[in-house]
């Protein structure tokens, strides 16, 4: 080896600074790679769903020996960092759940392998009407990993505690009196929900009841200030009148399940969340039931949310056909079901659904009747989240910190938060 | 062949320090949201931040937490190193104890702890209830909520506290000697003995302390919950840095917030060293 003399050392050393620089700058090619031909999976979830998950992975891999598969897991909102970081870098997981906010925005990002035709891929438990129902902008990219709908779930140890009943016909109005009623010198301090208004599925179904929409089907914000104001101010309301936790008793405007849920009777969620939450409170027991809905609500107003999954662009020739085959373990196995069960909603393949309900635990029974109760109404069509407006729920908790302490009124809290989602969209 | 030797720590230098440091200059001058190629928009970024509230609401915060914080926090070391001078018992037993919060602190675990501790029925307010004091959760009222991060910077007092004892060991203790041969209290030889000796000690405890709180994020980001709220009273510059990039896919601004941030540590570290001169005592001058 010639002498490395002080000039070329550090000549190279800056070469070698340069380049770096403009790789990390140009990007790498896709690659996706698993090491060693694994097809990757990415999920999201609370501990318990990781430990399923992994089983349900090894019963694929005992079905499939020849296909190896290398879980990716985390927390939902580390999920979308560690998303945002695997995205630049083109290395995304071959097979990965998708978050809601983030459905339309991977999709302009370019992430999702076309799914027509893919050999492998699993889809005669569905028919060609929800096929089609599947697709998004006529592409069939994503598929559904799972289906639930926004539910109002309470406590019916409670409720027999307290000796009171939940109304027979839940209105925006009646159920309003109905928890302050409650809260009012209530003999336990227990209230009579947590205070809730950033919650977007029940924030959705509220909308549409008004004949809104959250998104439109052109990629915007489909909520007035008006529908925006008229949510916050039914949540006000009970704010005042002392029927929910104060945003200190839940230790912020989005309040942990553990800490207030032995402190109220009802709050508002997504129909598969009992399955987990209920485990929390193991002395309690839970039930849950349709959204109220007013009087003249819009037709069509129910919804049922698919939770999606896709497979990455950029995964080799050599595993599409394993990460399909993946994919139809996840659609069509009574096997995952049965080790997974219901914590992240109803399986969308029905035949599957009832093959596993006489199995189901209480819990997921009450997940199971109510889907069925809500995908039996009419429900106009529901469009996704648009890219750039990943951050919405973020601006809304500002927008609520406003008006409880006092800062901002409603109405332009509203309008702030209208004119932020809607230019946080346009600037996207 | 001493160059070969220095090859391992250049390949990390320009690995993980000076290509992304570089990558991150160019990035600056971009709209770049990680999904396209960075598109070249000049100067933009930078005055998109003359006009983001959010940026200066970030700026204050940051600002309000290194003045006080590390003030704070020099002086406890301080006063604990000259405590544990006077020649404990047990002295290194007393160091290590006073030295674990530095090594924990910045952790997350901590972090989750203070949550804990400050929240409605915390540790803090189970206390303060004992003196009929009834407050809400420290971390949802915008006017204390800073401060929980403040007292968490405070108690990693550690590590500018075995500093400044390590300072203590080197002061002459003849001069001790012999200002008390000329009646100086004890008060009298902390002023005009210990302070002015320590002084470079000082110095440099401040300027470390000083990068470091400007740096600080784990702990406003699990102590908000990432959100820097409420009302933005603890969005620390970093976590605005972070939110920009990794939650609104705006990395390009991200990356000329780091640039400015930067700047702005090197310019207050350059103006300590130049104020420095009036107050630090070198001992061979």
């Amino acid at each position: 080896m010639s002498d490395l003399t002080r000039r070329s050392f550090l000549t190279w050393t800056g070469a070698g600074v340069l380049s770096l620089a403009a790789m990390s700058l140009v990007g790498c090619s896709p690659s996706g790679s698993g090491s060693n031909g694994s097809v990757r999976f990415a999920w999201w979830g609370g501990s318990d769903r990781q430990r399923a998950y992994l089983k349900a992975l090894d019963a694929f891999t005992a079905e499939h020996p020849e296909i190896k598969v290398a879980p990716e897991f985390g927390d939902y909102d580390a999920y979308q960092e560690r998303m945002t970081t695997q995205m630049a870098a083109r290395d995304v997981p071959d097979v990965f759940w998708i978050p809601s906010p983030a459905v339309l925005t991977y999709r302009g990002a370019g992430l999702y392998r076309d799914l027509d035709g893919i050999e492998g891929l699993d889809l005669s438990a569905f028919s060609a009407e929800q096929i089609e129902s599947f697709r998004l902008g006529g592409t069939l990219d994503t598929l559904p990993k799972s289906v639930f709908s926004p539910v109002v779930r309470y406590n019916t140890t409670f409720l027999d505690e307290d000796g009171v009943t939940l109304p027979d016909e839940l209105t925006w109005d009646s159920l309003a009196e109905f928890l302050v009623d409650y809260a009012k010198d209530n003999p336990e301090g227990r209230k009579g929900t947590t205070y809730g208004p950033y919650h977007d599925m029940p924030f959705e179904s509220f909308l549409r009841q008004r004949g809104e929409d959250l998104w439109t089907e052109d990629g915007r914000l489909g909520a007035t200030v008006d529908g925006v104001a008229a949510w916050i101010d039914w949540w006000e309301k009970l704010r005042k009148a002392g029927a929910t936790t104060t945003v200190s008793e839940q230790d912020g405007i989005e309040p942990s399940w553990s800490q207030v849920g032995g402190k109220v009777l009802v709050t508002f969620a997504n129909s598969n969340h009992i399955v987990d939450d209920a485990q929390a409170f193991p002395d309690y027991v839970f039930d849950q039931r349709d959204m109220p809905a007013a009087p003249d609500a819009a037709a069509g107003h129910h919804f049922t949310y698919y939770s999606r999954f896709a497979m990455y662009s950029g995964v080799p020739e050599d595993r599409i056909q394993p990460a399909a085959a993946l994919m139809s373990f996840n659609l069509n196995s009574p096997e995952l079901l049965s080790l997974v069960g219901l914590s992240a909603g109803a399986p969308p393949n029905t035949a599957l659904l009832d093959q596993y309900e006489p199995d189901a635990t209480p819990d997921e029974q009450k997940v199971i009747a109510v889907t069925r109760e809500i995908a039996a109404t009419e429900q106009r069509a529901r469009f996704e989240a648009p890219a750039g407006s990943g951050s919405w729920r973020e601006l809304m908790i500002r927008e609520l910190e406003e008006i409880t302490l006092g800062q901002k009124s409603v109405p332009d809290a509203a309008s702030a938060f209208v004119s932020a989602v809607e230019s946080e969209i346009a600037g996207a | 062949m001493a160059h070969i030797f220095l090859l391992p720590w250049m390949i990390g230098m320009i690995g993980v320090t000076a290509g992304p440091l570089v990558a991150s200059a160019v990035l600056a001058f971009t709209d770049y949201d990680l999904l396209s190629p960075p598109q070249f928009i000049g100067l933009d970024n930078f005055v998109r931040m003359a006009g983001d509230e959010r940026f200066w609401a970030a700026v204050r915060v940051t600002l309000v937490y290194v003045l006080v914080s590390v003030p704070l926090q020099l002086g406890f070391a301080l006063f604990l190193a000259v405590v544990l001078d006077k020649g404990l018992r047990g002295l290194s037993l007393y160091r290590s104890a006073f030295y674990l919060p530095s090594l924990l602190g910045g952790s997350v675990a901590i972090a989750i702890l203070w949550r804990q501790i400050f929240g409605e029925e915390g540790l803090v307010n189970h206390v303060l209830g004992w003196f009929g004091v009834e407050l809400g959760s420290w971390l949802q009222d915008p006017s204390l909520a800073l401060s929980t991060l403040v007292v968490l910077n405070v108690w990693t007092f550690g590590s500018p506290m075995v500093i400044f004892l390590a300072g203590l060991r080197q002061i002459p203790e003849e001069l001790y000697e012999a200002s008390m041969i000329d009646g100086a209290g004890r008060v009298r030889r902390f002023w005009s003995i210990t302070i002015p000796l320590l002084t470079p000690i000082i110095f440099l405890n401040l300027i470390l302390q000083m990068i470091s709180a400007f740096q600080a994020f784990t702990q406003a980001h699990v102590v908000s919950g990432g959100s820097g709220g409420p009302l933005d009273s603890t969005l620390f510059y970093t976590l605005y840095i972070y939110q920009r990039g990794f939650v609104n896919f705006d990395m390009g601004y991200a990356s000329a917030m780091a640039w400015v941030l930067l700047l702005v540590i090197a310019a207050a570290t350059a103006a300590n060293f130049i104020v420095s001169r009036r107050w630090v005592y070198y001992g061979d001058e």
